[in-house]
């Protein structure tokens, strides 16, 4: 009996090593199958350029390099939290990370990933000053590039150019944001809003959106110091409630249905729908309404980004694949950057997507504006696209000097998507008519002057 | 290993003693349990230390720096979070709402269901298919199908009835979340409810109408106080698990004043942006330190009770 109990607990505590002896193995097996067989993971968001890349990409890159991709494709928000885990914390998951405009020349300078310059300027198909100054620039410190851009975008100005006649009203070359209120307000019908605007909670959805009208209301989240850290939060000054005041005031004068849920896709539908008069939101959405399934195609204006005090407001904002400092697969790495964000791969992804020509990442490079091809898809909205990546005030987007790294709708600061997000709740909160323009800016100004001060 | 080494020696030891065979014998039927106590020991309770130790640390991911200890000041600026204390508002009434309106509706239905009729199965599995769906689809569905302002189903009636249309999620976030979890918890409280009424003696029933006793009678002073016990289970279990709900707020708010509950509050200090784990930490602690004060005097009161009814 007793010799029983013994060998019963001794197997079982065998049992119980021998679990976590298969977890352990299960961790070896998965970078080991990386080394030997020229194959890289690589991380990537989910959205319909990222999916035809990942279809072609066999066809296009594994087949001529012999390089194997395993693609990991996740939403906006879970590919934030993985690679800022990953990168940030130096996690040895993927050898490709897709990131962001804002994430980029932060890990960039937290030494976190691979400078792209030389291998850059190296390879001569990849031809780094083709892209987009712009947008190179905000995936840059100090010159030195972190990471390619696939796909990036502005904002300007959509509008429907036959309600806007029917109303008697015409829109002016470069409007001001007083010029689009007094238009959306006189186009505003019991059936059709004046304008889209985002409202949705979130750094990134009404964060972006009212962060560029922020700027060219002269207003600003943070001060700067001298040396370009963060000075005292702005939230209470009079500049910041001038362009709240006016952006939820537009709103609920003459903006969509249940605003305060909206964001990129619920403006798209009801733009569609033909249940708004006019849009602010990213260029990406013009090849949208100018597609051929679309009921608004052909009756579109495009406007640059409205302005107050500045000379531009559009925003910049670019998904872009960097190679983390971690990785020991550098070389296969890059040759698989240079192959998705190269001017080769949009030549030959025209003729390949299912979208067609218009359906290409955009943004990124100015060879992409010279194919015959798509500036024939894009006639609409090519060059309005064009005009307002080139005018993204990147370097200095407000009236004042603003802290951290460049940035048009969001600071330059790890903290801001923290702030961001909780102060945009906030902001939120005042669209959906549940808290006063005061009472969120008070709250907002306690978050942000967490900041810096610590 | 060493542990049950270590932990089997005494008992050959003591089984020379005066009490030889009760506390060995007792040991050796505990030990092939050990391993999977162990096991258990491992998989919570070290990270349940080890987040301790986090509570009391300056963790941040973004920007990394140097973890240093601060001893308390994560709980200190707790105290002064006027975040938290909105959360945590908002955890009370998502839970007290949700637990008290499911419960009463579960009732509802059981006592529906507990008769006989034609088509009785199929209703019944009808009606605890909402409890069967997953949290994120039910948030979709009702975000989109019943709230929405333009296409809501909810909307599209009081419309019809000579209304105007309300945006129930960004107007009133709090009762929204609410009636979802209410729709989603009913059956879970119609099932443990069915189980009493169906539990109870049939002999005292028929005694009930032998007696002369009417059915609403019979119902407040038989079936009520046979039921007690249940509810009590059903509020039990209820408030363990809409205590911890995440996934109807992020899809259907994404947090903000009015649906940020505790776990979100914690999502959104952590990997959700704010990425203070130190602090972020610190909050959960708090919080578990608060359910087992909240699960201890709750299953105090239910004991008592079950006791009581033992008695009686």
């Amino acid at each position: 009996m007793r010799s029983w109990v013994r060998h019963g607990s001794i197997a079982a505590v065998l049992a119980v090593a021998g679990v976590v002896a298969v977890g352990c193995g299960g961790d070896d097996s998965e970078s080991g199958e990386g080394a030997g067989g020229g194959s890289i993971n690589v991380a990537i968001v989910d959205n319909p350029q990222m999916k035809d890349i990942a279809d072609l990409t066999p066809e296009l890159f594994t087949k001529s390099s012999g390089i194997k991709v395993n693609y990991t494709v996740l939403d906006e928000g879970t590919l934030r939290q993985v690679t800022t885990r990953d990168v940030a914390a130096g996690g040895q998951q993927f050898d490709v990370v897709m990131i962001g405009l804002y994430e980029a020349p932060q890990f960039g300078q937290n030494g976190s990933l691979v400078d792209l310059t030389p291998l850059a300027t190296k390879d001569s198909s990849y031809q780094i000053d083709d892209i987009i100054p712009s947008v190179r620039k905000g995936l840059s410190v100090d010159d030195t590039l972190y990471a390619s851009p696939f796909y990036a975008e502005s904002s300007f100005l959509m509008y429907r150019k036959d309600l806007l006649k029917q109303a008697g009203v015409e829109m002016p070359e470069k409007p001001t944001w007083q010029e689009v209120a007094d238009i959306a307000r006189k186009v505003d019908s019991p059936d059709t809003a004046g304008i889209c605007l985002r409202g949705k909670p979130g750094w990134g959805d009404l964060g972006a959106a009212l962060t560029t009208v922020v700027n060219t209301f002269g207003a600003t989240w943070w001060s700067a110091n001298e040396d370009g850290s963060v000075g005292e939060a702005q939230i209470d000054q009079p500049e910041f409630k001038q362009a709240l005041e006016f952006y939820t005031g537009l709103i609920a004068d003459a903006g969509e249905e249940d605003a305060a849920n909206a964001s990129f896709n619920e403006c798209l539908a009801q733009y569609r729908d033909g249940k708004v008069a006019m849009w602010y939101d990213a260029t990406v959405a013009a090849g949208l309404l100018e597609a051929d399934d679309s009921p608004v195609k052909g009756k579109n204006g495009y406007a640059p980004a409205p302005v107050v005090e500045t000379d531009a407001s559009g925003w910049l904002w670019a998904w872009a694949l960097a190679i983390p400092a971690t990785t020991p697969k550098q070389d296969l790495a890059w040759k698989y950057v240079s192959f998705a964000t190269g001017p080769e791969y949009i030549k030959q992804a025209g003729a390949k997507i299912d979208g067609g020509w218009a359906a290409i990442p955009p943004g990124t490079r100015e060879s992409t504006y010279e194919i015959p091809e798509y500036k024939k898809a894009a006639a609409a909205f090519a060059d309005p696209t064009l005009e307002a990546m080139a005018s993204a005030p990147i370097d200095n987007p407000g009236t004042t000097p603003r802290p951290g790294l460049p940035g048009v709708q969001f600071v330059g600061i790890p903290e801001f998507q923290d702030v961001g997000n909780q102060c945009t709740q906030q902001f939120s909160a005042v669209i959906a008519k549940r808290t006063s323009v005061d009472a969120a800016l008070e709250a907002c100004q306690q978050v942000a002057s967490g900041v810096g001060g610590q | 290993m060493t542990a049950t080494e270590s932990v089997a020696a005494p008992s050959v030891k003591r089984s020379r003693g005066l009490l030889p065979n009760r506390s060995s014998e007792a040991w050796r039927r505990r030990l092939p349990l050990l391993p999977a106590l162990l096991f258990t020991i491992l998989l919570t309770q070290v990270p349940f230390v080890m987040s301790i130790w986090y509570s009391l640390t300056d963790w941040k991911v973004v920007p990394p720096g140097p973890r240093e200890f601060v001893g308390f000041e994560n709980y200190a600026n707790l105290v002064k979070d006027g975040f938290f204390r909105d959360a945590v508002w908002v955890s009370v009434q998502l839970t007290v709402a949700p637990v008290l309106g499911s419960l009463a509706l579960g009732a509802a239905f059981a006592v529906l269901l507990d008769r006989k009729f034609f088509g009785q199965g199929v209703v019944r599995t009808l009606i605890i298919t909402p409890f069967l769906l997953m949290p994120v689809v039910v948030g979709l569905i009702w975000k989109n199908q019943m709230f929405h302002g333009l296409y809501g189903v909810v909307n599209w009636v009081i419309e019809q009835l000579g209304f105007s249309s309300v945006e129930w999620v960004s107007r009133y976030p709090t009762f929204s979340i609410a009636v979802v979890l209410i729709w989603q918890w009913t059956p879970f409280m119609m099932l443990i409810m069915l189980a009493g009424l169906q539990s109870q003696p049939a002999d005292v029933l028929e005694a009930a109408k032998v007696d002369g006793t009417s059915p609403w009678g019979t119902f407040r002073q038989l079936t009520i106080p046979h039921l007690r016990p249940y509810m009590e289970l059903g509020i039990l279990l209820g408030t363990i698990y809409l205590i911890q709900v995440y996934d109807q707020i992020a899809v259907m708010t994404g947090g903000g004043p009015g649906s940020t509950n505790v776990p979100y509050f914690v999502f959104q200090r952590s990997i959700g942006g704010g990425w203070e784990f130190g602090q972020a930490s610190a909050y959960s602690i708090v919080v578990v330190i608060a359910s087992i004060a909240i699960a201890t005097v709750a299953l105090r009161v239910l004991s008592n009770l079950l006791e009581g009814e033992d008695a009686a």
